[in-house]
This record gives C-alpha cells, structure tokens and sequence, in this order.
C-alpha cells in the first residue's frame, strides 16, 4: 500500500526544475517596458534624439538587448550619425547573429559610410561554419542545448525502467539522440561565445585617421580610413591598437579612434 | 565758346606743368546750358590708369555713363593712347554749379582732375541743336594724323555694372568716326570668361547716326550687341573689342590738284575699346526656395493639358510653358510627379526665343507625354517654377494650374507588347529604406545574466547526467532487492491479504455470508503461505503454527489466528452464533496486521 512508483515522481521533478529555469528566457521588467514603449514612440513621431536618449537609459540601467541595440541604431540612422548606427546594429548583431532585420540595416548604413571595402572571399566551408555557429542566439542556444539534454537523459532513465519492449527501444535512440543534440547545441553556443570574443571588433569614429605601419606617431603612413567603417583589433600596444580591415590590410590606430563594439 | 576754349587750354597747360607723365582734364561739351539741355564731360587720361573715382554730379541728372572709351593708335612708331570716361548730363535747375574734380592712380599718384563750372540759363538755346546739325563729319576743316585716336575709336557701353548671376547685360560695342573708313574686321571675338553669351543679330546694314561725344560730332555705329549673363559672383571683365580698319586720310593740300581731288591717304588703324568690369552679385540666399534653378528674369508660367479624359495606353500631353525676359535658354525642365503607374517620358523642349536690343525674351514650351495605364482618376499636380526677379530683387514661385485627369478603361492590346498577355505585372519598387525599429518586445536581460555560462546553467546541465547515475544506482538496488523470491513473496503478502479482505468487505456489505467467510479464509491461507513460506500443499493448521512458533510469536496472536481460521471454516458449512461478521472481519484484519508488525 505504501508502495511507489519511484520514476514518476523523478519526472515530475525535471519538470519543475524546468518550469523554473524557463522564465530566465523572458525575465519582464515594468519599467524597461514602459521606457521601451515610450522610446518607440519617440521614434515613430521622428524625435529621434530624444528616443536614442530613452533607448539609452534602458541601457544605462544595466540591461542588453538586441532590440534596444537595433532600435538606437535606426534611430542614429534617421539622424544620420552612421558610425553610432553601426556600431549598435553590430552590438546588436552580436545578440542575435542570424536575425535579418540587423543584417539588411548594416548593409544599409555601409551604404552611407565614406569607405567601400570588399571583403576577401571566405573559404566556404568556414561561410558555413560561421553561419551555423551563429544560426541563433547564444542564450537561446545554451537553452535548447540545457532541454535537448536534460531530456535525453530523461529519457533514458525512462529506458532504464519501462518494461515495455517498444517504449525502451523507442526511449533509448531518442533519448541518445536528445543528448546528442544537446551536446551540438552547447558546442554551438561555446563555439559562438568564442568567436565573438575572437573577433575583438571596433568602429571608427574619427572623420579621417591615417593607419600607420607600426604603433609610432612618425611610423610610416600606410592607408586612410574614414568614420563608420568597421575594424577587427588583432592586438593592443598601450594606446595603439592593430586593426584589419575587412580587405585584409593591417595597421596601427591610436585606440581613442574607435570605439568597441 | 572762346571762353571755353581759353578755359581748355589753360587747363591743359596747368596739368601738363604739373604732370609731365599722365594728364587727366576734364572737358564739358559746353559751360552755358539750358535746364533740360543735354551736354557731356569727360575725363580723359592719356594714359592707362586705375581705381578711377568719378565725381559726385549732386546738381545734374546723369543720363548715360560713365561711358569708357579708349583708343590706341601707333603711328610710326610712336604710340598714344587715352582713355576716356564720359558723362552724358542734364542740368535740372538754374544757377551756376561746380562739377568736381575726378581722380586716377597712376604709377601710385593719385591725378585729379580741374574742376568745370557749368552756368544753367533758364532755356535751352535752340540754335546749339542747328549747329550740331549742320556740322558733318566731312565738313571738318582738318585732320590731324598724329591724334587719330580722337578721330577714331571704339567704345563698349553696357547698360549696368551692378547685376545678380544670371541677370542679364547689354553690351554695345560702338565705332566713333570722324574719319572715312574704307573697311573694318575685328581681331577676334572676345573672350567673355564668366558670362553666358548671346548674340544679337544685327539686321541688315550697319545704319550710321550722328552723335556728340565729349563735344565733338561723331559719325556712330553699333558694330555689336550682345547680351551677356553672368554664371558666378565676383568681379568679372568684358574683354574689350579689337578692330582693325583702313581709314582714309584727308591731307592738307598740297597744290591745285589737291584742291579738287582731295589729299587722300590710306592708313591701317587698329582701334580697342576698354575692359569693363562688372560686379556680378550672388543671388540671396534669404528666402531662396528648395526648388530654385537658376531662373533669373521675369517670367510667367502657363500649364496645360491636350485631353482631360481618356482611355489607359493612350497618349496625353502635359505642356508647361514659360514665358518672358531673362536667360531663358538657361531654364531647365521643371520636375513633374505623376502617379506611378502614370508612364512619364523625357520633356520635348520647344524654344521660341527672340534676341533683340530689348534683351532674351520669349518663351521656352516643355511637353511632357504621358500614358496612364491603368483606369482611374490622377490628379496632375500643380509644378511650381521658381525665378529671382533682379528688378524687385526677390524670389517668386508662380504654381500652375492642377488638372484632373480622368482614365476609362481601355483596349487590353493597344500598346501593351505582345509578350506580356495577362494581367499580372511587378510591383513596382519606388525606393527603399532600412527595416523599422522592432516594436513587440524588449528582450531585455541584466549585463553578465545571460542564460550562458550562469550558475543554473551549469546546474542543470549537470542535472541530466546526476539524475541518470541515480537512477543506474537505484535500479541496481532494486534488482538486488527483488533477486530473492521468498522475500520479495513475504513482502507482497500482505498486499494479496488486504486484495481478499477488501473482496471480503464487498461480499459483507452485499450481505453474501458464505462467499464473506470464504474470501476471509482465503485472505488469512493466502497471506500466511506467502508470509511463512510454506507451500499450497503443505498448508495446514499445524504447519502454520509451528512455523509461527518457530519465529517467535505471541501464542495469544497464533490463538486468536486459530480461532479466526476456526471460525471461517466452521461458518462455511453451519452458521455462527455469538460473533458478528463485522467482528470476524475486524479480527482477521487486526491478526495480519499484528503478524505484519512482528514478522
């Protein structure tokens, strides 16, 4: 009579540590969505300095958005400040790698920006990689790899206690697949994180700055980049920093140049 | 007239004392005039000067100047030149008024000119106009070769010297002879840097007039007219004209046969008239509408349309034209915006333009074709064309009129290509611009508490494979817990009890006696042989109580089981007197329990 079934109660557990973990994905603040309302609206009457000084006091209380980052950079669009547009469009684009919206609005103010850079070609296979690392968000990716896991494992702990035939084939390959798919998810997001973090960016905000060969005032001049455009920094040297452009040219800014992304 | 030559030259000689390099006088073409009577002065140097400052003439009307004349003759080798500065003057009272002194830098010093006194009777004297009548060019009584340059010249007029960009200009370039000329060729045309140039086409024959000219009579011609519009702002500088004559020389005679012939002699003379420069103002920029193009003038603008009603794929023209005075050739197409899917081709531009000494006048059509496709009404909308007016110096925007155009449906073949059979067509992309700001939700979350790398991250990352041991671990303890039979069979006895007992509660309250005992019975053979171990067969009363004497139990329970079974088995053949039902249920029921307890 006291007798139970011990496995039930296991899964009604996992359940509830996920109902637990699942409104992380979606933490709501009353006064960032009012502030958020308000700055949209700013937005859409065209008082664009205005709504970017809104968007920026939801920033300045410690929180980071894609959309926040994507809606200032319209806004520094609408005003035609191109180096803060797309320096937010790319902090936004960092959240949210694959989202199509960030990416067509980049194109857009690199229209607008005095240096046309072609990019060098990248070998395909890293196109693709980059394209799956980046196909979703990174907590996003972290989330489905944290489900897809916990529910293999889930299941295979059903394997290990059903009797019946089928259900145990059934719980065994999906669970393994689950956990799998969990593992790639994880690696995605852990490759992601890396990637970002690899690619230390920056945009240049001065009108004009000539790119020397060496990080020293009298070095040589090299080249000329102008404001807006879009560096990767390989290294730093005290106040200098070693930038790449798209194009593959490398050379020395002093820092105060640019600012990260 | 003696008082005025004495007056001359007593001037002349003054200067020349003073100035043996450059002379600057001034001369008035008469001293006695009446009111409303014309006269000239000029101020001439005989040689090249600058920053000319003409006086201030506060008592007379100036009607024409200051007109620049210059001549240059070489003459064997020696060459004179002068440049002259002529007033033409009216007096508009009586008295006697002082015209003052003119100065030029020349070589750095300043020359100024004497100053003239000029007495106005209250008449004009009639017989001063006869005797400039009568006086002919052919009458003078000599020639004076070596100053040919009095004799014959060209001068360059224009009408101001103040214009906006795009104003435009007069300028009349003028032969003064008192000399016959045989023939005459300019050098080349001027270079007029900074304008925009047109010619006025003399008519026919060049007609010659008499003029007074620094009051001397001149045999006048307008050699070339030309109406120039100036493109920037700044100083710019008509170049002067340059022509080369042959002129025909009347010597003093020498002898009887000159007397009726005439001394003549032919002479290659090459006159030049003066640079003018003239201040082009920038056009204000207070008030200057968006769509100005650079019209200057004053203009009028009539729009019109050829039908108001027709059907899709015909043909409708709009026609916008623009009439006036001003640089019309200058006036580009003014951008109409129909509807979209209103076809709209390149204007036709139709110039009927007229160059005469009044200026560019005349008007400049733009035919716009049009083809609606689609039925419908569209409103042409008014174009409004903007100009800067130079006279009232101000910007106007005349609008024209709107037409409503009404289209029926029509021919799905006319001018449709062949190719394209249905109805279907692109949408039209008019323009593009970056995507809208993202509006549904904030997605926010605090710096450093994204979801990776946080603590519950990692915690239920490592739930799944915890949970996963615990449960290996767990099965393997039941497994091991449910390997040995006799105990697993011990432990589900009392299960299989309370199944009979619960069969035998049903039975009770159904009121079925027999089937109760037996149910009860079966319960307490049941639980013992699973409880005891002992086999079906071997399931007797001895057997069961010396199995529960063997494990230590109370005889009051094993006499109360006894008594129990007893009971069952006597109630299924005869019925129990002193013991209810209920009673024998609840003391099977107590007796399984207390052996439970104690095994």
């Amino acid at each position: 009579m006291k007798l139970k079934i011990k496995y039930n109660r296991l899964n009604r557990g996992l359940y509830l540590l996920l109902m637990l973990a699942l409104p992380m994905f979606s933490l709501g603040d009353d006064k960032v969505n009012a502030l958020f309302d308000k700055a949209n609206q700013l937005y859409a009457k065209a008082h664009y300095p205005e709504a970017v000084q809104a968007y920026q006091q939801i920033l300045n209380e410690g929180y980071q958005s894609a959309v926040i980052y994507f809606n200032t950079g319209n806004a520094y669009y609408k005003m035609d400040d191109m180096p803060s547009a797309i320096l937010y469009y790319e902090k936004a684009h960092k959240l949210a790698p694959n989202d199509q919206d960030i990416g067509i609005n980049i194109q857009f103010a690199n229209l607008k920006i005095a240096d046309k850079i072609e990019p060098q070609p990248e070998f395909f296979v890293n196109r693709w990689w980059h394209s799956f690392i980046l196909f979703l968000p990174v907590n996003k990716l972290a989330g489905l790899g944290v489900l897809f896991f916990i529910g293999g494992f889930a299941l295979l702990i059903w394997y290990l206690f059903t009797r019946s035939y089928i259900i145990k084939k059934a719980t065994f390959y999906v669970g393994v697949i689950g956990i799998l798919a969990g593992i790639v998810y994880i690696f995605m997001a852990n490759r992601q994180v890396s990637y970002f973090d690899g690619h230390h960016q920056a945009i240049v905000f001065s009108n004009s700055v000539i790119v020397k060969g060496s990080p020293d005032l009298n070095a040589k001049p090299l080249f000329v980049i102008h404001d807006g455009t879009k560096v990767n920094v390989n290294q730093t040297n005290q106040n200098w920093i070693e930038i790449e452009l798209p194009n593959g040219n490398t050379g020395w800014i002093t820092a105060d140049n640019v600012k990260d992304i | 007239m003696k008082k005025r030559i004495t007056l001359i030259i007593g001037l002349l000689l003054c200067t020349s004392l003073l100035f043996a390099q450059g002379k600057f006088v001034a001369t008035a073409s008469k001293t006695n005039v009446g009111v409303g009577e014309q006269f000239e002065v000029d101020f001439t140097i005989n040689a090249g000067g600058t920053h000319y400052t003409q006086p201030d003439f506060h008592d007379f009307q100036v009607l024409s100047g200051p007109n620049i004349s210059s001549s240059f003759a070489s003459i064997n080798g020696v060459s004179t030149m002068s440049i002259s500065y002529g007033y033409i003057l009216t007096a508009t009272k009586e008295g006697t008024f002082t015209i003052d002194e003119a100065a030029i830098v020349l070589n750095g010093h300043t020359l100024t000119t004497n100053s003239i006194k000029i007495k106005v009777k209250g008449q004009a004297p009639p017989q001063q106009a006869q005797q400039a009548q009568a006086a002919a060019p052919d009458d003078n009584p000599k020639v004076d070769t070596k100053d040919l340059s009095k004799q014959i010249f060209v001068r360059a007029v224009t009408d101001k010297t103040r214009a906006y960009v795009g104003e435009q200009i007069k300028v009349y370039y003028k032969i003064y002879t008192r000399v016959g000329i045989l023939g005459g060729q300019p050098d080349k045309a001027p270079d007029l840097n900074g304008f925009w140039n047109q010619d006025v086409q003399s008519k026919g024959q060049n007609t010659w007039k008499s003029e007074v000219y620094k009051g001397i009579r001149y045999n006048v011609t307008t050699v070339k007219q030309s109406m120039l519009f100036p493109q920037h702002a700044g100083d710019l500088t008509i170049d002067p004209l340059a022509i080369t004559f042959m002129v025909e020389l009347r010597l003093p005679s020498r002898n009887v046969l000159d007397d009726m012939y005439g001394n003549v002699k032919d002479l290659k003379y090459s006159a030049k008239s003066q640079p003018i420069t003239i201040h082009a103002m920038a056009l204000p920029t207070a008030g200057k509408p968006a769509d100005f193009t650079g019209a200057v003038g004053n203009y009028t603008v009539y729009s019109d349309v050829d039908k108001k009603e027709l059907k899709a794929n015909e043909t409708l023209n709009y026609t916008i034209d623009i009439s006036g005075t001003g640089n019309l050739n200058l006036i580009n197409s003014p951008k109409i915006a129909p509807p979209v899917d209103v076809e709209k081709y390149d204007p036709k531009t139709n110039d009927h333009i007229v160059v005469d000494s009044n200026g560019v006048s005349g008007s400049r059509q733009f035919s716009y074709l049009l083809i609606p496709r689609h039925q419908g009404n569209f409103t042409l909308n008014p174009v409004e064309f903007t100009f800067f007016n130079p006279s009232t110096q101000k910007y106007v925007t005349i609008p024209t009129k709107p037409f409503t155009i009404k289209v029926d449906k029509g021919d799905a073949q006319a001018n449709v290509p062949a190719f394209n059979s249905s109805e279907q067509q692109d949408i039209k992309l008019l323009g593009n611009d970056i995507r809208y700001i993202k509006t549904t939700s904030a997605d926010v979350f605090k710096d450093g508490e994204g979801f990776y790398n946080s603590a519950l991250y990692y915690i239920l990352l490592l739930l799944g494979p915890v949970l996963f041991i615990g449960a290996l671990f767990y099965r393997r303890w039941m497994t091991e817990y449910n390997s040995d039979i006799v105990r697993v069979r011990s432990r589900e006895a009392s299960r299989m009890a309370a199944k009979h007992l619960a069969f035998a509660q049903k039975e009770l309250t159904a009121g079925n006696r027999s089937a109760f005992y037996d149910a009860v019975a079966k319960g307490l053979y049941g639980y013992l042989s699973d409880k005891l171990n002992i086999p079906v067969s071997d399931l007797n009363k001895e057997n069961i109580i010396t199995q529960l004497q063997a494990r230590k139990l109370d005889s009051t329970i094993i006499t109360q089981l006894v008594d129990t079974m007893d009971l069952c088995e006597m109630a299924r053949f005869a019925p129990v007197t002193g013991i209810s039902e209920q009673q024998v249920f609840d003391k099977a029921k107590n007796t399984i329990n207390e052996i439970e307890d104690k095994i």
